[in-house]
């Protein structure tokens, strides 16, 4: 075997290490991206049968965006197996309880059930903030585009910048401004 | 005599959230003394406007400024949206700002997307805490909005 080929056959099989900040991204949106790679889908070798997966570092899953007022209208149902057992929480009840919680389930529903989803959300590394450990992130070797571009807050950008925008409109003459 | 000290506490109490002050932070007028022999002419003198050098030149002197501008403004533009605002927040009046009922029915629903996603926090009223993340339970996280759900939205 030539080294050439050698190095493709490497390549080929080798496990990559994607990054995905998740600040400001919507979870379901993503969970059908970051599913993409974990499965391997987007590789020409892909089979169901084929081992080809990746390994995805999810960080900042504590800034996620839902729309709307989906935080108080997306219910989280489970059920103890006892008698009464039955709880429902709320998107931000469960996003206060673990930050993780919404986008790794994202992920896991966003995915086929059969034996191989709980082996593919092994490859998934969901991190609240932005610190990962140095062997993780030693292993990263692509990001993944954002869906959403992260809005700018007004009191973060320069205010010689909010005054030397472009106006609309002129106040009157007798307008007291305030 | 009492009364007038609890008058000036008053007064100074308010000092931080009043609207009306006598220095020229407004930038409307400027108050002008001039002597003359024995006369003492105070007079105010107009400023010219702070936005005025960074207007739009609007090309339809028909059109309201945002039909005429031509831009499709969303919630996440807040250099534009903040325009329309009072420093606590308030949305202008449609006599302010000048725009047709419809423009200003959807910078007014877009400014409260602006406000709900906390991306204008800054511009609040004295007693809100200002920061989002600060906020009540859901209020506190993250959250975007579709502007299609705005009626009229082009
Ligand atoms: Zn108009």
């Amino acid at each position: 075997m030539s080294v050439l080929k050698r190095v493709q056959q490497w390549a080929t099989f080798a496990r990559v290490w994607h990054i995905y900040d998740a600040t400001w991204q919507n979870p379901f949106a993503s969970a059908e991206l970051i599913k993409k790679y974990l499965m391997g889908l987007y590789k020409p070798i892909y089979h169901p049968m084929n081992d080809c997966g990746d390994h995805v570092i999810v960080i900042n899953s504590a800034e996620i965006a839902l729309p709307g007022d989906e935080w108080t209208k997306r219910v989280y149902f489970h059920h103890t197996g006892y008698p009464g057992g039955a709880t429902w929480t709320l998107a931000w009840e469960l996003h206060t309880k673990d930050p993780k919680m919404i986008l790794y389930k994202a992920v896991y529903r966003g995915m086929k059930g059969n034996l191989q989803r709980r082996h593919t959300m092994q490859r998934l590394h969901i991190f609240p903030d932005a610190n990962v450990p140095a062997h993780l992130l030693g292993n990263v070797s692509n990001q993944i585009k954002q869906l959403r571009p992260i809005p700018k807050r007004l009191d973060h950008m320069d205010p010689e910048v909010v005054k030397n925008s472009p106006k609309i409109f002129d106040y009157p003459k007798d307008y007291i401004v305030r | 005599m009492n009364f007038s000290i609890n008058l000036l506490k008053y007064i100074n109490f308010n000092q931080n959230f009043r609207f009306l002050t006598l220095s020229s932070s407004l930038k409307i007028k400027e108050i002008k003394e001039i002597q003359q022999g024995k006369d003492l002419i105070i007079y105010g003198e107009e400023l010219p406007s702070p936005r005025e050098p960074f207007l739009l030149k609007n090309k339809y002197p028909n059109k309201c400024p945002v039909c005429a501008s031509g831009l499709n403004i969303k919630h996440t533009d807040v250099l534009i949206l903040s325009q329309f605002v009072r420093s606590d927040g308030c949305m202008l009046p449609k006599r302010i700002t000048g725009l047709c009922n419809k423009q200003q029915k959807i910078i007014g629903n877009l400014v409260t997307m602006a406000q709900k996603a906390g991306l204008m926090s800054n511009l609040a009223p004295h007693w809100s805490k200002k920061d989002p993340k600060k906020r009540y339970q859901w209020k506190k996280f993250n959250k975007y909005f579709d502007e299609s759900t705005i009626k009229n939205y082009n």
